[in-house]
């Protein structure tokens, strides 16, 4: 098979397995684009894990505890398959801390009170599970396999995050005030998350049919699906200009695309910190990897 | 407070406690295998919290909540050996579970054998699930045997498997922290 027919293949449908012929650059788009998911599932654990110890109910406390655990346990599936491609975990690791490689824009950010718990469990988790089905279709059949897995484990988490916010939306005034502070502070970032409107005929994750939609395909069903709800609840969104135009389209003030370029490329608020807890906590129990290892040896 | 109070609360609140130490590692263990296999073992312990609360709480008129979360510090009776923060100390982590899991089996034995048929039901149930613990922390038990910080670890824990009374500076710490959102609107429902 030429490049030119493996092109046409994916491109009608078709789907590769680990040990079907590849070329080298569907491979190498497909470790960078998998990996920075799994990268972005490890991240994603660390602006909720010090909410973990201040959740305010037992009850919050099991399903915070609940959804992180999925998040590390998507880490783990998806890195085994950036594995199978050729590219081990223990490597994907080193490369997260040194800033090698990259992790989604909406990990790099402070997690200010109880409120943005609940906002990042519904939004993030919202606009994250729309690229997530998406995958559902992707060209490489052992990730697209997986999605299912991690698709409905995350319909959980904003089953949760909805019931957060409408219970501090249902509470006193502070609980409202602290809802709309985080819609104020995560709207840019989840603007943003999708990516820049690029073209899915220049976006080579598209040609290569690693994902099946394009980025703006992705946000104006985030907007369609999520801004009625958010205002519903009696929420403003901190955008003027957002509305739905005549021909049903979604229209939103440009999202500051040199912010998303800056900190995806590991200058976020929270980078450099959550960055050293990763290196620190992995030097420290570096010792228990050795042992491990050298008795499986 | 009734006997069954007295007997229940210290075993919910180290169970609370422990929980809560334990999920101090959620996101940092040292593999993702064991992160996850922390977390359910966290979600157990919530869990069997939560069911011991109900059974006091059934009793005193307030919730498992209350009890967990609107105490003053003073009012738990956990033991100092599970308010210890040991993150980011796995050496130290895993005597602790080993010799809790060891502890904790004989007291569970003692309340399956109660006559009080709910406590004696509860335990079972708890039992069912401290069985999964048990063999995790054998496992590791076995995998740090000759590994000399795990058994200057076990010595250090052994000693204070059991002391109640005063807490440790670390539990103040650890009560601000649990309890901040919830008592940061008075009254309000989370």
């Amino acid at each position: 098979m030429t490049e030119q027919e493996f092109l046409e293949y994916v491109q009608s449908g078709g789907q590769v397995e680990t040990d079907d012929w590849m070329p080298d650059d569907y491979r190498a788009k497909l470790v960078k684009f998998i990996e920075m998911h799994g990268n972005s599932e490890l991240m994603g654990v660390l602006p909720e894990r010090e909410w973990i110890l201040r959740a305010p109910t037992l009850q919050r406390k099991l399903a915070l505890t609940a959804k992180v655990q999925d998040e590390v346990g998507h880490a783990q599936l998806i890195y085994r398959v950036v594995e199978d491609l050729g590219k081990p975990r223990e490597q994907c690791l080193e490369d997260l801390i040194s800033g090698k490689s990259k992790f989604h824009n909406v990990f790099h950010y402070p997690t200010e009170t109880w409120g943005d718990v609940g906002v990042i469990a519904w939004l993030v988790d919202a606009a994250a599970i729309i690229s997530q089905k998406a995958l559902l279709k992707c060209s490489y059949a052992p990730y697209a396999r997986i999605m299912k897995k991690i698709c409905w484990e995350e319909s959980f988490h904003i089953l949760h995050g909805r019931d957060v916010i409408l219970t501090m939306m249902n509470g006193a005034d502070e609980q409202r005030e602290l809802v709309q502070e985080a819609l104020n502070r995560w709207w840019a970032p989840l603007m943003q998350f999708h990516g820049n409107p690029i073209s899915p005929a220049d976006d080579p994750m598209f040609q290569w049919r690693i994902k099946s939609q394009g980025n703006e395909e992705a946000r104006q069903q985030f907007l369609d699906g999520y801004v009625p709800q958010i205002w519903e609840l009696g929420l403003i969104v901190p955008d003027p200009k957002l509305g739905k135009n005549d021909e049903g389209v979604w229209e939103y003030t440009e999202p500051d695309w040199a912010e998303l370029k800056h900190v995806v490329t590991g200058h976020g608020p929270q980078t450099a910190e959550r960055l050293e807890l990763r290196k620190t906590t992995r030097a420290e129990t570096e010792w228990v990897r050795r042992t491990v290892l050298a008795e499986a040896a | 407070m009734s006997e069954r109070a007295q007997l229940l609360l210290p075993i919910a609140d180290d169970e609370l406690v422990l929980g809560w130490r334990n999920s101090e590692w959620t996101g940092i263990a040292p593999f993702l295998e064991e992160d996850v296999a922390f977390s359910s073992i966290v979600q157990n312990e919530i869990g069997h919290a939560r069911a011991l609360y109900q059974l006091v709480a059934d009793e005193l008129g307030t919730t498992a909540d209350a009890l967990a979360f609107d105490r003053s510090p003073d009012e738990y009776q956990c033991s100092r050996f599970v308010e210890l923060r040991l993150v980011p100390d796995w050496a130290r982590t895993i005597a602790r579970h080993w010799l809790y899991e060891e502890a904790d089996e004989k007291r569970l034995e003692a309340l399956k054998a109660s006559d009080d048929p709910e406590v004696a039901g509860l335990a079972a149930k708890i039992d069912r699930e401290e069985a999964y613990h048990r063999m995790h922390a054998q496992m590791w038990n076995e995998r740090l045997a000759e590994e000399p910080r795990y058994l200057e670890a076990l010595e250090e824990l052994r000693p204070l498997v059991d002391g109640r009374g005063d807490h440790t500076r670390e539990f103040a710490a650890l009560w601000e922290e649990m309890t901040m959102v919830r008592r940061s609107v008075a009254g309000a429902t989370w």
